[in-house]
């Protein structure tokens, strides 16, 4: 019976062994490609706004989807013409940096004393987190946030767009810094703490350096949050030199007057050119980030 | 910030001392705790309160107390049930496509040897992950434009298969809308969606494999048996998140569709949206109410979901 078993194996390798690489072969070409038509399907619809807002208008109103000639003067058109294009950029600009700033600052401390120092009602306040991401909280507390900016004075101002944007992310931030300390050890902790760092220190000399790859997924999160908020930029502005892109963008109907269709799409590719660019910069980072326990918690 | 308790070796006189000295930890929580408590505790107890209310915005009356007439109300307003019903009809179109065909490249991409185009294929999916939600929907709004837009053209001019006579509505009063704003979902959430089955799929370890395989699996039953239950707690956690966030989409809507209540994306969210910022004196009260319930109606199906898929050892 041993025997027979093992005089049959190395048979049946030498038989399969030709036909499965030839097999493997032949699913590898498929493998890629359907996963280059996903990729196809991903790129396309960028891909025709970029060549929109380099059309000339009669290509644009003609149906044809490559441009018959290169015309850049769109962008040039869509920042000089457009009313209220700069405020609006200048807007957003001002509006995302604070509040990456102030969310990525409020995660990493939060985050760090949760993981790493004795914190009385550590797990009220993990599962209170974890609790607003399953409820509605953006939409529920919406007419609330109204009403607290109405009564600060704070409609149709960028600090009353400021404060609520920092709490959008600051939830799902915590929880992914906490995903972040939670791979380094304590051991490295104790050793400074011997050493005589306080906890301060320790976060400021020994952490920063360790989590620099789950920062570069924090920061990214939030400016892709806070660069194209709408429904609160929507809700708290009604004037048109307050407004952000996304509201702008989203308000625009593209036609023939002031809006034309390419400069509309000039304007876009400029709104989505920052986040696309970072990305491509800090790529690597990004994706070791999210491979250290980014996408864990 | 004072050295304070960062070591398990260190003992207390009391308890209290302990309390108090770690209690200085919070100092680290306070900014969070902050904004966690101005932006998000505060206006929702507010929204309760408001909710029991005939407050309007615009009205110079004092708000009144008009205990339970506002629920009482929607529970009876037909736009709400019609609301909760599209908003649920949405749902079930965006939930299997906006895990399925992540599962499906995720593990398409997991086979990939070559570690370049590994990382390349990981690159261009994650692309729409950096474009904020709204700006995408902004986009897909002028792909599906009837007359501009891409797809209609490539149907009519290059491929001869509809005139503009004919040619496919997709936004507006059509029975396409919903599913192409599902579709303009996957498509976003494609990305980022892979990554968290990539990571589930990094975590299985390689010898679980090679058992399988010693044992006599075929790659079918090594899925079924071996990959799919290792990533059970995702999926869990991606079917219960996404239908909360699917039930109370509203920019998609609203940039998409606007505020005709004739539409199919005039859901429940809009309409509160509408009441407490647009119409009349702008009910604020009935809308907090309208938020509540559709809040609740989600949390009870999100409390199913965890039943339905609770661990079951």
């Amino acid at each position: 019976m041993h025997v027979a078993a093992e005089s049959i194996r190395p048979a049946q390798a030498v038989a399969t062994y030709p036909r499965r690489k030839q097999g493997l072969r032949l699913s590898t070409v498929a493998l890629h490609a359907v996963l280059i038509f996903f990729c196809l399907v991903i790129i396309l619809p960028l891909l025709w706004v970029v060549l929109m807002s380099v059309k000339p208008v009669t290509d644009a109103y003609s149906g044809k989807l490559l441009p018959s000639q290169l015309d850049l003067t769109h962008y040039g058109y869509a920042l000089q013409r457009l009313p209220y294009i700069w405020r609006n950029f200048g807007n957003s600009i001002i509006v995302t940096f604070t509040t990456v700033i102030i969310t990525s600052t409020c995660a990493v401390l939060a985050g760090y004393a949760i993981v790493h120092l004795r914190l009385p009602g550590k797990l009220l306040l993990v599962s209170l987190l974890v609790g607003t991401l399953y409820f509605p909280t953006r939409l529920v507390s919406i007419i609330g946030i109204f009403r607290i900016q109405a009564s600060l004075g704070l409609i149709n101002t960028l600090p009353g767009l400021i404060l609520p944007y920092v709490t959008l992310n600051l939830a799902l931030s915590i929880l992914v810094m906490k995903g972040i300390f939670e791979q380094i050890s304590p051991e490295i902790l104790d050793a400074a703490r011997i050493d005589g760092a306080s906890s301060w220190r320790i976060l400021w000399m020994v952490m920063l350096p360790l989590i620099a790859n789950g920062l570069v997924v924090l920061l990214i999160i939030n400016f892709v949050t806070a660069w194209g908020e709408f429904l609160l930029a929507y809700t708290l502005t009604n004037d048109q030199a307050m407004r952000t892109l996304p509201v702008a963008l989203a308000t625009a109907m593209g036609g023939f007057g002031e809006w034309v269709w390419p400069a509309l799409a000039a304007v876009y590719v400029m709104a989505i050119a920052p986040g696309i660019t970072a990305f491509a910069i800090a790529q690597r980072w990004y994706m070791k980030g999210l491979q250290e326990g980014a996408l864990k918690f | 910030m004072a050295s304070t308790a960062l070591s398990p070796g260190v003992t207390y006189r009391s308890s209290r001392l302990h309390w108090l000295r770690d209690g200085i930890n919070w100092l680290y929580v306070l900014p969070a705790l902050f904004f966690f408590c101005m932006y998000m505790l505060y206006p929702i107890i507010e929204v309760v309160v408001i909710a029991f209310t005939d407050y309007k915005f615009l009205s110079d009356k004092p708000m009144q107390f008009v205990g339970l007439a506002n629920f009482i109300n929607a529970l009876q307003d037909p736009l709400v049930h019609l609301g909760l019903w599209r908003a649920l009809y949405f749902t079930l179109i965006f939930l299997p496509g906006v895990i399925f065909i992540p599962l499906f490249v995720a593990i398409l991409v997991d086979r990939v040897s070559n570690p370049t185009l590994a990382s390349l294929y990981r690159v261009i999916l994650l692309i729409p992950a950096v474009i904020p939600g709204p700006m995408i929907f902004v986009l897909w709004r002028w792909m599906y434009d009837f007359e501009v837009g891409p797809i209609n053209t490539i149907l009519v001019n290059y491929l001869h298969l509809f005139t503009y006579r004919n040619a496919p509505q997709w936004l507006g009063n059509s029975p396409l809308t919903i599913p192409a704003i599902a579709f303009v979902e996957w498509w976003w959430g494609l990305g980022y969606h892979t990554m968290f089955f990539l990571a589930g799929l990094a975590a299985i370890p390689r010898e679980l494999f090679e058992a399988a395989r010693v044992d006599g699996a075929n790659e079918w039953q090594m899925f079924w048996n071996v990959t799919l239950p290792r990533l059970r707690p995702i999926f869990v956690i991606l079917v219960v998140l996404r239908f909360g966030t699917a039930m109370a989409v509203i920019d998609e809507y609203i940039i998409m569709g606007g505020f005709n209540r004739a539409l199919p994306t005039y859901t429940w969210t809009v309409y509160m949206w509408h009441l407490a910022f647009n119409i009349g004196d702008w009910f604020q009260g009935y809308a907090a109410a309208i938020g509540w319930i559709g809040a609740a109606a989600m949390l009870i199906v999100v409390g199913f979901l965890f039943y339905v898929f609770r661990d079951r050892d």
